[in-house]
């Protein structure tokens, strides 16, 4: 009975996930679209994409995943030791290991663009406006997404974000 | 390869790329059933507590040939599993457990 839900669950998030990762690559091709839109839908599809893997357990609990959004980064890590991805990088121990550290540091990041993760620490989400500094003090001031650049996402634009990207897809391919 | 030997190849392996790993058990409910996937309970410094303990099962490889299933924990949370405030997925205890040490160079 469980194991039927969270199958269910499991094909319906990995169909949107996959939904929302094709619209992430439309929009990272799009000109002069602000940033936030694309990080928007790669923080979906993420999200999703780690909730399609972890559904696919018959004992899932359906409930806490289906309803939390923190997981992504720990399913990357997860994955990046995986059997099958540790027969990529054979011989590799290096290698591997660095694109471990970039991907989980890329997914932390990624995880946390959604508007519910650490809003004290980290407001910086790709749909909300969000405050910064001390209104008494002079110094608050409400950001807007579409005007921000995601500093600590520029990763992406590297050799390393292009192998998360990689990976991603690879997952994607895997399921 | 037996089962074991495969989950202790692939314990020794996670060790060495991931720096953050703490613990890695190797549960030993259904090691020596065929239809059973690898489970490994790994305590990472360097995750995103999540709050609970959710198995994701992975595909065998040439190397490895037998489904794992990977359940990734902060310490924090493996605090929390022995204080009772966490539990282990159905058909997973630590009772029995191979808690495999970090090899010397990795």
């Amino acid at each position: 009975m469980n194991g039927d839900r969270s199958a269910a669950f499991a094909a319906a998030f990995f169909a949107q996930a996959s939904s929302d990762w094709q619209t992430y690559e439309y929009l990272t091709r799009a000109p002069s679209l602000p940033r936030c839109h694309p990080l928007h839908y790669l923080q979906m599809a993420c999200e999703k994409l780690g909730k399609a893997y972890r559904l696919r357990n018959p004992s899932a609990n359906v409930d806490a995943i289906v309803t939390r959004h923190v997981g992504f980064a720990q399913f990357i890590n997860e994955y990046l030791r995986s059997p099958p991805i540790l027969e990529d990088y054979k011989g590799q121990s290096a290698r591997h290991k660095t694109v471990c550290k970039t991907s989980s540091a890329l997914a932390r990041e990624i995880e946390k663009l959604a508007p519910a993760i650490d809003r004290t620490h980290s407001p910086e989400n790709a749909e909300y406006p969000w405050e910064r500094g001390e209104w008494d003090l002079g110094t608050g001031k409400v950001l807007v997404p579409c005007e921000y650049d995601y500093p600590a996402l520029s990763l992406l634009d590297t050799q390393g974000g292009r192998a998360f990207v990689k990976l991603i897809e690879r997952a994607f391919r895997d399921y | 390869m037996t089962k074991k030997e495969a989950a202790r190849v692939l314990a020794d392996a996670h060790f060495r790329i991931e720096d953050g790993l703490e613990r890695v058990f190797i549960i030993p409910g259904g090691l020596e059933d065929p239809g059973e996937p690898i489970k490994l309970l790994e305590v990472n410094a360097n995750t995103v507590p999540t709050g609970s303990i959710e198995p994701i099962p992975f595909s065998a490889s040439r190397d490895i040939p037998f489904v794992t299933e990977i359940a990734e924990i902060s310490p924090e949370e493996f605090s929390r599993l022995e204080r009772g405030e966490l539990s282990l997925p159905s058909g997973w205890t630590l009772e029995g457990a191979d808690d495999v040490p970090r090899p010397q160079a990795a």
